[in-house]
């Protein structure tokens, strides 16, 4: 809870900083910040306390979702720095957006009650919303802002709805009362429970809810995408899967069908969208959509072993991205576009981070030794583990997609040659980033103990 | 504990000089590379003499788990007993002294510091498939084994020749890995453990029960198994009919060629069986192949050396045949027999290669003992170490090591409860056939008239090891003694806690001097031969020739496996994929690729860019998610 | 007065419920249908209505205040949405002259 209560204060500290044009005490204030909110949140580690009438539990799920997303907003912060310049002279605006964003995620991965889910994913979405037009005069960054806000709103009402239903069957927003309403049966409930996964669904970019996700991230500043992807992804799931753990799991015998056809639908939609996809912000966002699959797979398999799973899913997958974005945005900076040619002989003007890159497509793609490999392994053990052989079959398919065009841009940077490319310059924010996100996939790929037992 | 020290120390040498390997000098890289063999050598004595002075209790350490899934838990942890002690003190102290000579051979080589990366990573490698705790992480060893072989043996990448031979040995031993991975899921589902120990307890409460018959997969699983892990050893140790790799692997420098047949890589068949003895004994019928296979090798392979006019073919022919005698001693059951021999084959094949590499690098890069001779004057560090190695090889009787080891499998062959009269005549045919082809290429080369002049002699650092390396072949058999002449049994009583000791069948004292006589005599019989034909009576030599020449072209081609193997496999592939030009089986992937490209563009014409569709989309969506779950 | 929350109590629960549902099923049409922002967003905020009215007759029908609650925090969310929303189109007017969404389809395939 004292991270949240850091986490928003900062928020507005960051605001007045702007006000004042402290503009070089934002990087460091913010950091700060985030230290202390995630040291905070450690603290609170076995505790299991329940806050406002038991409105938010912060028991450990909430306290590594949360140091999680904290974390994952510093090394992204760690990237930002000269970024938001180029594009705005309000750089105070971003901070406190994405701080406020993060303040929604916390919220989303601690509610207890539907009324918290609810106001988690509107504090996010809200901020979202915003950051995505933030670039007022670019037609995309308007295009962007406008289908993820109509969209996202539009799943507010389909996510209501289904709160309200369930309200209805069961009498209250509790989740620990609707487990035990025993109202499973009812129609009332069941609609609930469906309208709240199509709700839910929409904001993780499931298919087919996941339409938006593509062109918010190629219109959205590529940080901003970083954000995305790594943060918004992690909460969107976390709380997806913290709802159906915690009030649903009784009743999983009838939805389960139904999250396994969406995991189907959009692990087809999300790698045969990719496969062809020449622009490497497009091929991340319909990559991003096709994790989202892969994740389902372990919410059908509720129980604790499912959490553990999804941690370890999405602490890779945040790793990963952080590292893609961070060289897709400096690679399209400096080359002019994201188009996979521009990664060409990558490797011998920047070695390391064609290096980093590689990694972290290798992790994306699940390749041993590498963190993303013990995500994909856990959840797909699983959704064995619940007899869905066939699934866990057709999973596998579509990570051998994947790896086809995640390694076009290994590809790229390796064997294909660019005469006149020039060696990028990196700042020392995002050489310490890149690093770190190299050391922790490799920990996590040697040592997935670290990780994979601590829920 | 600090066990882990001892691979670690090698594999953090290879990282330095991966990561820092151009911008270091070669004394650098010589000094890392040496140095952290150096390092793990002497760590691996200080653990040897604490685990001798201790209670000699096996030491496991786990350094961490890799993951634990329902039950499996391979585990990143370290075994050290006795048998792991003799494996680790060969690798460590001779790979040392194999590091140390090719500073100077290497020297002038433009690849140093690439060729120290991967030969620490090798040493590494094979440190870690001895010290393996579970079949897994010795898999991992394996195939690192394997992978740093290829990139030794294709060191000199730019001539195509040496690519092909490291492809060679790569495919070639591939076919073995692929067997022992199949036999390691086998045993994974049979046991469902990967652990030794558990396997090993698993086998032995078996054994003491009523045999194969109270294994979990029966006599026909535990003779699978044990068969399929015998392909796995046959491919890595070059033995029949897996063998063909071994003569061409000469490609790559010379020190690798030490390294490859003494230390590491071709033993690991030969450790992985003694390893995994439980289960042999399970199954006879597999201890029939391994000594059947040990025995046809040791005797092709020698008959091959014979004809060969290669000096480093000629070596890699005996150790084939050396190779062949271990598996001989395996199959019959004298597990510490044929780690004796392996023990004491280390030291005077190291020497023998190393002593070779000299005499090349003397003359130029000149590989053909033909246009050798007369070495013995200008070169006399090295004839005699030489000479010492050549020796003991042939199993000179009571002064070499390796008199006492093949000694001690011949008498095995004899008197063993395995034995019979056939394996102890062939084993017999094979030393005499040893000593033939062994002192053939030392009167050759040393011998005679000199017919390419010496250009250079090779320095201390290359002279050093083969000193070293020759008192341990004279002196390394005396550890080990039969009962006639002084019975000391250091090494088999020093390995009894590991592997149990055959029983004899006969225990004549008068049948073990038969038996040594005869081997004495055949040995000395063939260096009298090879006196008699190389220096003293070349002409009789030049007759018999001339009559046997498409015998010496069938010897000389190691029995035309190569070409059995081309116009058998090779061939008929070529031919099909001739045919098959327009690939029949690709046209299903390229179907594929078709398929999933017009899927993509089904999939992307969704993408239209227009908000409605994608509302609709989603609305169609909930409506259908709705819908089904009426109809549950 | 009181005749008039009788009148309304006397109503079975499920007409509140279909006509919930048939207030969301039209504010879904009208998003699906119509193609002026500002349109949109008004069936959206017709949805949400419906969810509230929902929700108010749920509470009354537990006797438990904490549906009503929870209509004040969608409304209090649904400001700032709409705020936000608006902003976000008139940037765009701004810069194109329309609120017409058709018009932006430059993202996409």
């Amino acid at each position: 809870m004292t991270s949240l209560i850091i986490v928003s204060v900062l928020a507005v500290a960051v605001l007045y900083l702007g006000l004042f044009k402290y503009k070089t005490a934002l990087l460091p204030v913010s950091v700060t910040g985030l230290l202390a909110a995630a040291a905070m949140a450690a603290m609170d580690w076995d505790l299991e306390k329940m806050y406002f009438s038991e409105m938010m539990l912060f028991d450990n799920y909430a306290v590594a979702f949360s140091i999680l997303l904290i974390l994952t907003t510093l090394l992204i912060f760690g990237l930002s720095r000269n970024y938001f310049e180029k594009i705005s002279n309000n750089v105070a605006e971003y901070y406190a957006l994405m701080l406020f964003a993060l303040a929604g995620g916390v919220v989303m991965v601690s509610f207890h009650n539907l009324a918290m889910l609810f106001i988690g994913i509107e504090i996010l979405s809200i901020s979202l919303y915003v950051l995505a037009g933030i670039r007022r005069k670019d037609p995309a960054s308007n295009e962007a802002s406008l289908k993820y806000f109509l969209m996202g709103a539009f799943a507010t009402g389909f996510l209501l709805f289904g709160t309200a239903l369930i309200y209805g069957a069961t009498g209250s927003f509790n989740l620990a009362a609707i487990a035990s309403s025993g109202a499973f049966e009812s129609a009332l409930f069941r609609a609930g429970v469906l309208l709240m996964m199509v709700g839910l669904s929409f904001k993780v970019s499931v298919a087919p809810f996941h339409t938006w996700t593509p062109d918010v991230y190629e219109g959205s500043p590529g940080l901003i995408a970083m954000f995305m992807a790594t943060v918004v992804k992690t909460a969107g799931f976390a709380a997806f899967l913290r709802l159906f753990l915690m009030a649903f799991a009784e009743a999983s015998a009838f939805w389960a069908i139904t999250v396994a056809i969406l995991c189907i639908l959009t692990l087809f939609a999300g790698n045969i969208t990719a496969v062809f996809q020449d622009r490497f912000k497009r091929l991340l966002a319909w990559s991003s959509v096709s994790h989202a699959g892969y994740l389902l797979l372990a919410i059908l398999a509720v129980g604790f072993s499912a959490s553990s799973a999804v941690l370890v899913y999405t602490i890779a997958y945040s790793l990963a991205s952080v590292a893609a974005f961070g060289i897709m945005i400096l690679v399209s900076r400096a080359r002019g576009n994201d188009h996979l040619d521009s990664f060409n002989g990558l490797a011998r003007t920047n070695p390391f981070l064609a290096f980093t890159l590689t990694l972290a497509v290798c992790s994306l793609a699940g390749i041993p030794l590498t963190a993303g490999f013990f995500g994909k392994f856990y959840v797909f053990k699983v959704a064995l583990a619940q007899g869905y052989t066939w699934l866990v079959v057709l999973a596998v398919i579509n990570a051998m997609i994947g790896i086809y065009y995640y390694f076009k841009v290994i590809i790229a940077m390796y064997m294909k040659e660019n005469a006149n490319a020039v060696a990028i310059q990196l700042n020392p924010g995002f050489r310490l980033v890149l690093s770190i996100v190299v050391f922790l996939i490799f920990l996590f790929g040697i040592f997935p103990g670290l990780i994979a037992n601590i829920l | 504990m600090t066990l882990w020290l001892i691979p670690a120390l090698p594999y953090l040498g290879a990282l330095i000089l991966i990561l820092a390997g151009s911008k270091l000098s070669k004394q650098m890289a010589g000094i890392i590379g040496c140095g952290s063999m150096g390092l793990s050598a002497l760590w691996t004595g200080v653990t040897g003499i604490a685990f001798l002075s201790g209670g000699r209790e096996p030491v496991r350490l786990q350094l961490w788990e890799w993951f634990d899934v329902a039950g499996w838990n391979p585990g990143v942890t370290l075994y050290f007993d006795s048998l792991s002690l003799v494996f680790t003190f060969v690798i460590t102290f001779v790979g040392f002294l194999i590091h140390v000579y090719s500073t100077g051979y290497m020297a002038r080589d433009e690849g140093f510091n690439r060729f120290f990366a991967y030969l620490n990573l090798f040493v590494g490698s094979m440190l870690m498939l001895v010290l393996a705790d579970n079949l897994l992480l010795l898999y991992l060893g394996w195939e690192g084994v394997g992978l740093c072989s290829y990139l030794l043996i294709g060191f000199w990448y730019q001539d195509p020749a040496n690519g092909a031979a490291a492809r060679k040995a790569f495919i070639v031993t591939r076919i073995g890995d692929t067997a022992f991975a199949i036999g390691l899921f086998m045993l994974f589902q049979t046991l469902g453990t990967l652990n030794i120990g558990a396997i090993l307890a698993e086998a032995g409460s078996a054994l003491s029960g009523d045999g194969a018959a109270s294994w979990p997969g029966g006599p026909a699983g535990a003779t699978a198994i044990a068969l399929l892990l015998v392909g796995g050893a046959v491919g890595k140790s070059a033995q029949i009919p897996l063998q063909t790799w071994l003569p061409d692997a000469m490609a790559g420098p010379t020190p690798v060629s030490a390294l490859i047949h003494a230390a590491t890589m071709v033993t690991a068949g030969v450790y992985l069986i003694a390893r995994m003895h439980g289960i042999f004994e399970l199954s006879p019928v597999s201890m029939q192949v391994v000594s059947l296979i040990g025995t046809i090798t040791l005797l092709v392979a020698g008959c091959s050396a014979l004809c060969q006019s290669d000096l480093k073919r000629v070596l890699a022919y005996s150790t084939i045949s050396q190779i062949g005698y271990m598996f001989l001693a395996l199959g019959l059951g004298a597990w510490s027999a044929a780690i004796f021999h392996f023990f004491t084959h280390a030291f005077f094949k190291a020497l023998l290669f190393l002593g070779a590499g000299a005499i090349i690098e003397s003359l130029h890069h000149e590989q053909n003992i033909f246009r050798m001779g007369g070495l013995r004057k200008e070169l006399p560090v090295v004839f005699i170490t030489f000479l010492i190695g050549s020796a003991s090889l042939a199993a000179l009787p009571l002064v070499t090591a390796g008199f006492f080891s093949k000694d001690q499998i011949l008498w095995m062959a004899f008197a063993g409860e395995h034995g019979s009269l056939g394996l102890w005549i062939a084993a017999s045919v094979g030393a005499f056939l040893t000593a033939l082809y062994t002192f053939r290429m030392v009167f050759v080369t040393f011998w005679g008239e000199t017919k390419t002049p010496v250009t250079h002699r090779p320095g201390k650092a290359m002279t050093i090891p083969l000193i070293i390396l020759a008192l341990f072949s004279l002196l390394a058999g005396f550890i080990e003694v039969p009962h006639n002449l002084g019975h000391i049994t250091l090494f088999s009583s020093f390995l009894a806690s590991v592997l149990p000791s055959p029983e004899l069948i006969t225990d004549s004292l008068l049948m073990e001097w038969m038996s040594q006589a005869a081997a004495a005599l055949l040995t000395l019989g063939g260096i009298g031969l090879a006196y008699e034909y190389y220096v003293r009576n070349p002409q009789s030599l030049a007759g018999m020739k001339r009559n046997t020449g498409a015998l010496q072209r069938f010897f000389h081609s190691g029995f035309g496996f190569d070409r059995l193997y081309d116009s058998l496999l090779i061939q008929p592939y070529t031919w099909l994929a001739r045919v098959n030009r327009r690939d029949i089986t690709d046209s299903l992937y390229t179907g594929l690729a078709r398929f999933s490209i017009w899927l993509h563009r089904q999939s992307a014409q969704t993408q239209t860019g227009i908000l409605r569709h994608y509302l609709l989309g989603a609305a169609i969506g909930a409506l259908i998610i709705l819908t089904i779950s009426i109809f549950i | 007065m009181e005749d008039t929350l009788q009148t309304i109590q006397s109503i079975p629960l499920e007409h509140y419920i279909w006509f919930s549902t048939a207030l969301f099923i039209v504010g879904v049409i009208g998003v699906l249908t119509r193609r002026n922002a500002i349109i949109i967003l008004m069936s959206v905020e017709l949805m949400l209505n419906a969810v509230n009215l929902l929700l108010a007759a749920f509470s009354v029908h537990h006797g438990d205040p904490s549906g009503q609650v929870f209509v004040f925090f969608i409304m209090a969310v649904a400001a700032a949405e709409v705020a936000v929303g608006l902003a976000i189109i008139v940037m765009i007017y701004r810069n194109t002259g329309s609120v017409d969404i058709d018009i932006m389809n430059k993202l996409k395939w």
